[in-house]
């Protein structure tokens, strides 16, 4: 007892203290000498004294092993006056000259401020994180303003509404303008990215059906295969139903992944293939995206999927694109629960896959 | 030909959709701010109006819900032009009253078509 961690102390009956530890002296600033046979309320801070009589009484009445004062802050208070936290644990010591009570007293100032530094710490990352979501709202909303003012003169110059327009003014208008829906589509998968990133993305998991999805994305993107004179034809399988999956989601990767194969296919098909499969024994759906494009080299093949990479820089002229686009499907592949591959074979084409599980 | 108020508090923007609006044949008048809006909203019967949301003064929010509970006002289409394209902004603005939603940057090829679908 004498080299506890703790300030242990024994009391008898009538609230005197008969024994002390070397630590009790430490904490509060007495020597024994002081203390032995004085009454414990000592120890406590005057506005406390009055109730503890009572209850220590209470306390005797019925010993057993307890913390005292659950959920209250109690104080120990110093020779020199000071007051400190403490937590106290009771024990009934019975001898032969009748039963004591042993108190274990700890400082818990040290705890008390880690407890307040943790509660602000927390408070500070819920403040950071409502200022990112935050940051983010304003920063969609200031890029699109100034963008809504050039995409939207541009537009009304092609439209040729202040008046007809040359070849070459022309060439340099669609330039501005392609230009700037580059930049919104570069906002826009920053802003998701972040999004997904942040834990921010929100979900809606219903049942759909995979046809409806596939058939929506082919007829948004048939006239970019006619503009490039591409045959562009989608096959459902029986799936065996709806999948539980979230359709913005599913219908942002597809439309990313179809809008890719257009992209870099000049001459041949590109196609959209949906049947039912298996993934780690779980019943789920397929969907791939083929092109009979420019293929990627097997070394290339994960590389694809980082941000920001696109394969051939003497590409990024031929071919607009953030070079977010794959790793944001990727992202949202394993959200949903499924997985994004590639398959290639370079100069012949590429098929990527989408797999996701049928229920969630 | 419609007669259409559109109130937002950017100049450039509402000089956009002003002069699209007109180019198409509308009979146009532009606000910079809800209060005007509303003002002008009683005094000129107007067959639409279309409202930004982040404004100064009464955003587009307040500006729904007193033109909503205006019994003069109420059964004007009410359409939200607003860069505010995060997900739930939708949702947002059509509590608030607004019978459609465009986004910003709006598609200047098919802008003047939204807004005449709102006009029944």
């Amino acid at each position: 007892m004498e080299y506890a961690p703790d300030a242990t102390l024994i009391v008898d009956a009538h609230g005197r203290i008969l024994l002390v530890n070397a630590q009790t002296e430490r904490l509060f600033g007495y020597y024994r000498e002081e203390l032995i046979g004085q009454p414990i309320e000592m120890l406590i801070p005057a506005r406390y004294r009055t109730r503890h009589v009572g209850e220590r009484k209470g306390y005797y009445a019925d010993p057993h092993v307890r913390p005292m004062g659950v959920g209250l802050e109690l104080n120990g208070l110093r020779k020199n006056g000071t007051e400190f936290p403490v937590e106290i644990s009771l024990a009934p010591v019975t001898t032969v000259e009748g039963t004591f009570v042993s108190a274990s007293i700890r400082d818990s100032t040290e705890r008390k401020a880690f407890e307040r530094r943790l509660q602000q710490l927390n408070a500070a990352l819920e403040r950071a994180g409502r200022a990112k979501d935050q940051f983010l709202a304003t920063m969609s909303h200031e890029l699109r303003t100034p963008l809504n003012a050039i995409l939207g003169f541009t537009g009304t110059l092609l439209m040729q509404l202040p008046g007809p327009l040359n070849d070459e003014q022309r060439r340099q208008l669609e330039i501005v303008q392609s230009s700037a829906r580059h930049l919104l589509s570069l906002i826009n998968d920053i802003l998701d990215l972040a999004k997904i990133e942040s834990g921010k993305i929100e979900f809606a998991f219903e049942p759909l059906d995979p046809k409806e999805v596939v058939d929506e994305i082919a007829a948004s993107l048939a006239s970019l295969a006619a503009e490039k004179r591409l045959e562009f034809a989608t096959q459902v399988a029986d799936t065996g139903g709806a999948i539980v999956t979230d359709r913005r989601a599913l219908a942002q990767i597809l439309l990313n992944l179809a809008n890719n194969a257009l992209k870099y296919t000049e001459t041949g098909s590109v196609r959209i293939d949906v049947w039912a499969t298996n993934q780690q024994e779980e019943k789920a759906v397929a969907f791939s995206i083929s092109d009979t494009g420019v293929g990627i080299k097997p070394e290339d093949q994960e590389r694809l999927f980082q941000a920001f990479e696109q394969l051939d820089p003497s590409n990024t002229r031929r071919y607009e694109g953030t070079g977010l686009g794959l790793y944001l499907c990727r992202n949202l592949a394993a959200l949903l629960g499924g997985t994004l591959t590639v398959s290639s074979d370079y100069g012949k084409g590429s098929t990527f896959t989408l797999t996701l599980p049928r229920t969630q | 030909m419609a007669r259409v108020l559109v109130i937002d508090d950017n100049a450039v923007n509402l000089d956009l959709m002003l002069y699209l609006l007109r180019s198409f044949g509308h009979q146009v008048d532009g606000c910079s701010d809800g209060i005007s809006g509303l003002t002008s909203a009683q005094s000129n019967g107007y067959d639409i109006v279309l409202a930004d949301i982040l404004m100064p003064g009464i955003d587009g929010y307040e500006f729904a819900l007193r033109f909503k509970r205006n019994p003069a006002l109420q059964a004007i289409p009410l359409v939200a032009v607003t860069a505010l394209a995060m997900p739930g902004d939708r949702e947002q603005v059509t509590q608030a009253g607004f019978n459609g939603y465009i986004t910003k940057p709006i598609e200047p090829r098919t802008f003047v078509l939204q807004v005449e679908a709102f006009l029944t």
